[in-house]
């Protein structure tokens, strides 16, 4: 009985029940489910989904929000691919300045957020819109379509289920693990996270940490743009429009703490799973795609309200 | 307030009004400066025809930034403007069309719909006691989600002639939209600045707990400003059915979360809460509206529109800021 009260309250066991619960469901009703093609096509999603949800989760990290994961996202992408197509940038290069931009966009969020002492929410809604306005004023809504053979098959290729893009989300969340347990600026950025005055009095850098967390944030949104191209096999202007909703669910769901200090890489990654899951299913199912977008609302509230629940429960124990 | 009562206000707080006066002066330049360089560049900008698109799109997107404003002045917001607007819509068709209701009857359920979910938003931040950030991004999925399983995005098109020729009224070239909007004006003004309410939604956004402490039911106030933000919302999402003649499920949405913010910010609403100017809300709805047209007229087109509108904003707040630092000095100085 202790030990399963001590595993609801790990936060991704409800995850890890649903997303059980859920694979038996979908492969007892659909027989499709766990052919190799499916289950490679839901793998390939879920690369992309959860460095979206990265982004977002490491500035929900130190307190922040970030509007421009999405928007950022797609500048990134049509410039990795216009500087392949157009200017004839061999890849690595492309790839080494498409991360590089991202972690630029994501500085001029946090230097802007620091200096002016105005609330991330306003700069970054800013600083999105003006983002997706440099993205349509270059292409003007044209994608890029000669993508290098070698990217395209990176996207595509697969060793049964197992596409060769999982590879990089993978490294990164490894990565990202190791930043947050085990690294000086990781802890840094959490204990700001979690009580800023404390923090200040430590003598960590509260406006140092905004900004590392900002330009990580950034940075993992460019990768997410150069797998999403690598995905679609063309860098396309929309790539990023859809990832607002997407971005915050992942670790809300995945039971980061909104008002910053604990975050959940696993969480998140369990998450992103369970998402994938479901649009997976609504496509079995032939539901409409609509239920997708109703569902993960529903599944926000339900997080909340769940960690709410969680919370209280911890403290009056 | 009274003269007397002014008067008596402590000194940040007539500064901070001396403060938005000057900074609504400086609005009312740009705005002008920019229908100046319009006008010489682009010869129909000021035509009759123009103007009272202009007057059209500007009476929705006033609307829009009040329905932020009153959740903006509890220190909240509100990022289901948009999928309130959108469900308006579809709901002020559907009455119309398919049950065939009555115009007048149609349009107040549509009210009543969006007054209805913006409870809901307010009820589930303030039971919840979650931000309204992520309570309102996962109920504007809800809401949008729920329209397009119910509508399947199908739009209606055949509403009774009335609504769109009520859209295509002209009183001179002013429309009867703005007419709408610059009257809610009125009454949102006079909420905020005479009425008990109007004061208790700004005392819970100024400080929750002192507002508490003096006897204001900061719970049920929170959520009388998200039914009002859903009313307004609503309100919006009707004329667009009026401007455009049809009920369209790809109207609003986060299309309205931009603008929403655009109008109150740059008119100097706090977004910590307890600071609202209707005159400032609208007067950077027009603003936007100017940009949004000019950049039409001119033909650079829609692609750089966005562009703008983040450097606008960006902007404005960097305006703001230091405005208020310099008024600590003043403010520093006198003493």
């Amino acid at each position: 009985m202790r030990m399963l009260r001590r595993l609801v309250m790990v936060e991704w066991s409800g995850l890890a029940a649903a997303i059980v619960l859920g694979g038996i469901i979908l492969s007892w009703v659909a027989p499709n489910f766990l052919t190799e093609f499916n289950l490679y096509v839901m793998l390939r999603s879920f690369c992309v989904s959860l460095l979206v949800g990265f982004a977002q989760m490491v500035t929900l990290g130190v307190g922040q929000l970030n509007l421009s994961v999405g928007a950022l996202g797609g500048l990134v992408a049509i410039c990795f691919g216009g500087m392949m197509e157009v200017l004839g940038v061999p890849l690595p290069v492309a790839v080494v300045a498409a991360v590089v931009l991202g972690a630029a966009g994501g500085l001029v969020n946090g230097l802007l957020t620091v200096r002016t002492g105005i609330n991330g929410f306003i700069i970054t809604l800013a600083t999105a819109s003006a983002f997706t306005g440099i993205n349509f004023g270059i292409t003007r809504s044209i994608p890029f379509y000669k993508m290098p053979p070698v990217l395209v098959a990176f996207g595509e290729q697969h060793l049964s289920a197992f596409p060769y893009l999982l590879i990089a989300p993978l490294i990164v969340a490894a990565l990202l693990g190791l930043f947050f347990a085990r690294t000086v600026p990781g802890r840094h950025l959490l204990a700001v996270g979690g009580n800023p005055n404390a923090a200040d009095l430590s003598g960590i850098s509260r406006n140092r940490a905004v900004v590392v967390a900002h330009a990580l944030s950034g940075t993992l949104a460019g990768i997410a743009a150069i797998l999403a191209v690598a995905q679609l096999g063309s860098a396309q202007p929309t790539i990023g429009a859809d990832w607002l909703l997407l971005s915050f669910a992942a670790p809300i769901i995945g039971g980061a703490a909104l008002t910053g200090g604990y975050i959940s890489v696993l969480g998140t990654m369990f998450a992103v799973v369970l998402i994938a899951l479901i649009e997976n299913g609504m496509v079995l199912a032939k539901v409409d795609p609509y239920w997708v977008q109703f569902l993960l609302g529903a599944l926000i509230l339900a997080a909340v309200w769940l960690n709410r629940w969680r919370a209280v429960r911890t403290g009056t124990d | 307030m009274s003269d007397e009562a002014i008067s008596e206000a402590p000194a940040p707080q007539r500064l901070l009004n001396i403060g938005m006066l000057l900074a609504q002066f400086g609005l009312v330049i740009i705005i002008l400066a920019f229908w100046v360089f319009f006008a010489s560049q682009a010869s129909g900008f000021l035509s009759p025809f123009n103007l009272f698109n202009i007057g059209r799109a500007l009476a929705i997107d006033i609307i829009i930034g009040f329905a932020q404003m009153v959740v903006l002045a509890t220190g909240g917001m509100n990022l289901a403007v948009g999928a309130i607007g959108v469900c308006a819509v579809m709901t002020a068709g559907y009455l119309m069309q398919t049950v065939g209701l009555p115009v007048w009857l149609a349009v107040v359920g549509a009210l009543a719909l969006g007054a209805a979910l913006g409870w809901l938003n307010g009820f589930a931040i303030v039971r919840t006691g979650v931000n309204a950030f992520i309570i309102t991004l996962a109920s504007a999925n809800l809401f949008s989600g729920g329209m397009l399983i119910l509508t399947k995005a199908v739009p209606l098109n055949r509403l009774p002639p009335a609504v769109s020729a009520f859209g295509r009224m002209k009183i001179g070239f002013v429309s009867p939209l703005l007419i709408v909007a610059l009257s809610l004006g009125v009454l949102l003004f006079v909420l905020f600045r005479y009425t008990t309410l109007g004061r208790q939604i700004l005392a819970a956004g100024a400080n929750a707990r002192a507002a508490a402490m003096s006897g204001v039911p900061v719970g049920r106030i929170i959520v009388i400003a998200h039914t009002l933000s859903g009313l307004l919302a609503a309100i919006a999402g009707v004329l667009l059915v009026s401007r455009l003649g049809a009920a369209m499920p790809s109207v609003g949405g986060n299309d309205w979360l931009l603008p929403s913010f655009l109008g109150p910010v740059i008119g100097g609403t706090l977004l910590s809460g307890g600071f609202v100017s209707v005159v400032g809300s609208a007067l950077g709805a027009l603003l936007v509206t100017t940009i949004r047209s000019g950049l039409l007229v001119l033909q650079i087109g829609s692609f750089w529109l966005d562009f703008f509108l983040g450097v606008i904003l960006l902007f404005a707040v960097l305006v703001d800021r230091y405005r208020r630092v310099y008024a600590e000095r003043i403010k520093m100085v006198r003493r």
